[in-house]
């Protein structure tokens, strides 16, 4: 007998009636190649189902569940609300990808090589400014603090994310790189604002390795941090809390 | 496949109207797919969610579109379906993708997705054309009945399975090829 290839396809998913499944079953059982080919099928659906399935299993984010139930967080993710959450449809800006559209135009026009240091504190475009006395984090770079995941982020992301953690006076810090300046620094969540306690320079050259903070940054971190650095899922779930340590 | 029919049937039981309390919680339980639908569809889970919450907020937006009776998670679907090729061609128009293999972007890889094969399979799955990563999307990650897959899909059972005999040929090609998300 000689089944083609869309009635196999049928039978590895489960769409053929009683009799014709019944007929290559036994079909199969005396002919290896036939068998061969409905495994190979069978194990394709079972590699993809079982790819994604672990996703079923991971806590769905708060910024979903609130979508659902068509409520704004209040409070302290306002404005984390504002960065995060997607515009309705007709007001998003036309033409701009879903991730980090917000500084969109500026990564298309302007390489962030351009900002460096010096930038960072000249009062245009600036990514922290003076307030009270403490380094607060600005534009793009307070975007990524408030939304950006280690976990997800890509090499695109003009800045990149390093350790978050909760410190001993019970804030989220999150140590931070500008990707092409090489301005590396920390930001602690303090009264609805990313407080920047120290920036440092680190090698540019060495950007794509620089999975650890530098020394300065590292200095600072193990000054700060209370118990380890967060994992993917506490990373998440601090972002979906609005980097609030009241509110987990 | 249990959320699908729970939600299904619980909205069969209900008068016509689907109040927007009620439906906002049978998508509250319905999360855990769409979540799974919208990271076959993405590079990674930040695009997957992102996916997510658009359709979860246009289906809420347009909730006098469902019929009472029909089923929750086809409908979410198909939504998220739409969503997803709309942004896709917002991506295309400015050039940002015109095939994805050519986008010359990396997907993040999380430590979840090293640990199993989402990431060469997500990969696999990305260099897919759209049609068919949908039908493999439908059909393989959700399981799916034909019937099912083409009404989320709006096409017929016969382009359902030709797209999907496709699909299967060139993703089953590109996992046995080890370079799978090497450069071209």
């Amino acid at each position: 007998m000689n089944y083609d290839d869309d009635t196999l396809m049928a039978f590895a998913d489960g769409e053929l009636d009683a009799a014709k499944r019944a007929e290559i079953t036994v079909a199969m059982e005396k002919d290896a190649e036939l068998a061969r080919r409905i495994a190979h099928h069978r194990e394709l659906r079972a590699r993809v189902a079982g790819a994604f399935s672990p996703v079923l299993d991971q806590p769905v984010p708060d910024r979903l569940v609130n979508a659902a139930r068509g409520a704004t967080v209040p409070g302290a993710t306002q404005r984390r609300g504002e960065v995060v959450q997607f515009p309705a449809r007709g007001t998003r800006p036309p033409g701009l990808p879903w991730r980090g559209r917000e500084w969109g135009a500026m990564a298309a026009s302007v390489a962030l090589g351009a900002i460096i240091s010096w930038k960072l504190l000249s009062p245009a475009d600036s990514l922290v400014t003076a307030s009270n006395g403490s380094l607060v984090a600005r534009g793009a770079l307070a975007s990524a603090l408030d939304r950006q995941l280690a976990s997800t982020q890509v090499e695109a992301d003009p800045v990149r994310i390093g350790l978050s953690f909760e410190s001993r006076d019970g804030h989220f810090c999150r140590s931070f790189q500008l990707r092409d300046a090489g301005t590396a620094g920390l930001g602690c969540r303090i009264e609805g604002e990313w407080r920047i306690p120290v920036t440092t320079e680190a090698a540019t050259g060495d950007l794509r390795q620089a999975s650890s903070p530098p020394p300065a940054v590292l200095q600072a971190i193990e000054a700060r941090i209370s118990g380890e650095a967060l994992d993917p899922a506490g990373e998440e779930k601090a972002r979906d809390a609005g980097w609030d340590t009241t509110r987990r | 496949m249990e959320e699908n029919e729970l939600a299904g049937r619980m909205i069969h039981h209900e008068s016509m109207t689907v109040s927007t309390e009620e439906i906002g919680e049978l998508i509250v339980a319905l999360l855990p797919r769409l979540r799974r639908f919208a990271r076959s569809l993405s590079r990674n889970q930040h695009d997957a969610d992102d996916l997510a919450q658009v359709a979860v907020e246009r289906a809420l937006r347009h909730r006098e579109q469902f019929r009472a009776g029909a089923n929750l998670a086809s409908w979410l679907f198909g939504i998220m379906k739409n969503a997803w090729l709309d942004d896709r061609r917002a991506r295309v128009r400015r050039g940002e993708v015109a095939l994805p293999e050519d986008s010359g972007e990396h997907p993040a890889v999380t430590p979840a997705d090293t640990n199993t094969s989402l990431w060469s399979v997500s990969e696999a799955m990305n260099k897919l054309p759209e049609d068919q990563r949908l039908a493999i999307a439908c059909v393989l990650v959700e399981g799916m009945s034909y019937k099912e897959a083409a009404e989320v899909l709006e096409i017929p059972i016969g382009t359902l399975t030709s797209r999907l005999a496709r699909g299967r040929t060139a993703l089953a090609a590109a996992l046995s090829d080890e370079r799978v998300g090497a450069a071209p």
